[in-house]
């Protein structure tokens, strides 16, 4: 009986030990890299407003280096970040292949991110500029669905 | 007076406020980066036409024609495909493209036309029942051939797959008889 009263007696003076929390910068770290590897930066300021198609065949774009944007909605063209129209397309495509360096350039891919409700007329025209700008590997850039559609 | 200063402990640096630096990395790294992977449909374009490049003669038997007009209507050498039972006219075009393309593997040309008030969603929608008639005639070549999925395959085994059933495709510039203008 004395035992038990000196275990209770002692427990009401102690102290509740605080929570060591010196691996939590670790662990938050180890958030921040996996983060890190999996993004990227966005650096696209996109000022057309768009909605890709939706497809049950799409494929991931590998070699992101390698790749030019190419927003299009009915009435706005953006190459990257810069707002174009369809007159300026292909030199500015040339003129951004020249930022790339010499073995991204040759395995250029357009992806061309455009507006479901764009009319065919407008893609035309930009396939036609890409063409002259023999940018030919192009990518019609959509979400992937289900079958059922 | 060293023996004293010997035995004193060495202060230890406050270290709570590292978890809050590194937080506050990570959520900047979370605002600035998108996570977001581009998907798509790849495909290739032709070279710009020459000036005398004589047109090629390819014969009627080998050409199937695939149109979607203004209304995003879709018709296969004439025949409007329509909507069936739970069955999108894209599916049924993957269909017949399957049939058509194994009939004549090495000589078939798909031919595509468009009209200048077709959506892009339509043409997407197309291209994707186009690339997936592809995909199943590939797959299931590959399977027969090597036992192995399409995309199970080594570059070489996957190169003479595509060899096998080349994809040919002739586009033109869409037409304006829909009166988009």
């Amino acid at each position: 009986m004395r035992r038990m009263q000196s275990i209770f007696r002692h427990s009401a003076s102690r102290e509740m030990p605080g929570l060591n929390l010196a691996s939590m910068p670790d662990l938050i770290f180890t958030v921040l890299f996996f983060f890190m590897i999996v993004t990227h930066m966005r650096h696209d300021d996109v000022r057309v407003r768009y909605q890709v198609p939706a497809g049950t065949e799409v494929q991931k774009l590998q070699q992101r280096t390698a790749v030019i944007n190419v927003y299009v909605s009915a009435s706005q063209i953006q190459v990257n970040s810069q707002p174009t129209d369809i007159n300026h397309l292909a030199s500015l495509i040339e003129a951004e292949r020249k930022k790339l360096s010499e073995e991204n350039a040759e395995r250029l891919t357009v992806s061309l991110k455009a507006d479901k409700h764009t009319p065919m007329g407008v893609i035309a025209d930009v396939k036609e500029a890409l063409q002259r700008s023999f940018a030919l590997r192009i990518n019609y850039s959509g979400t992937s669905a289900a079958d059922n559609d | 007076m060293f023996r004293r200063r010997r035995f004193e402990q060495i202060p230890e640096l406050n270290t709570s406020s590292t978890a809050d630096i590194s937080f506050m990395l990570l959520i900047f790294f979370l605002v600035t980066s998108s996570m977001d992977t581009d998907k798509g449909l790849l495909r290739q374009l032709p070279p710009p036409p020459q000036e005398q490049q004589p047109p090629q003669d390819v014969r009627k038997d080998h050409v199937l024609q695939v149109t979607l007009d203004a209304h995003d209507q879709l018709s296969v050498d004439g025949t409007l495909l329509i909507q069936g039972n739970h069955i999108s006219p894209f599916s049924s075009l993957t269909s017949q493209l399957t049939k058509f393309i194994a009939a004549d593997r090495k000589d078939h040309v798909i031919s595509i036309q468009t009209d200048h008030a077709t959506t892009y969603e339509a043409y997407f929608r197309m291209q994707n029942a186009i690339v997936a008639a592809y995909n199943q005639l590939r797959e299931s070549y590959a399977r027969e051939r090597y036992g192995k999925s399409y995309g199970d395959l080594v570059p070489e085994q996957r190169d003479e797959v595509n060899q096998y059933y080349p994809q040919r495709i002739s586009e033109s510039k869409p037409t304006k008889e829909g009166g988009a203008e």
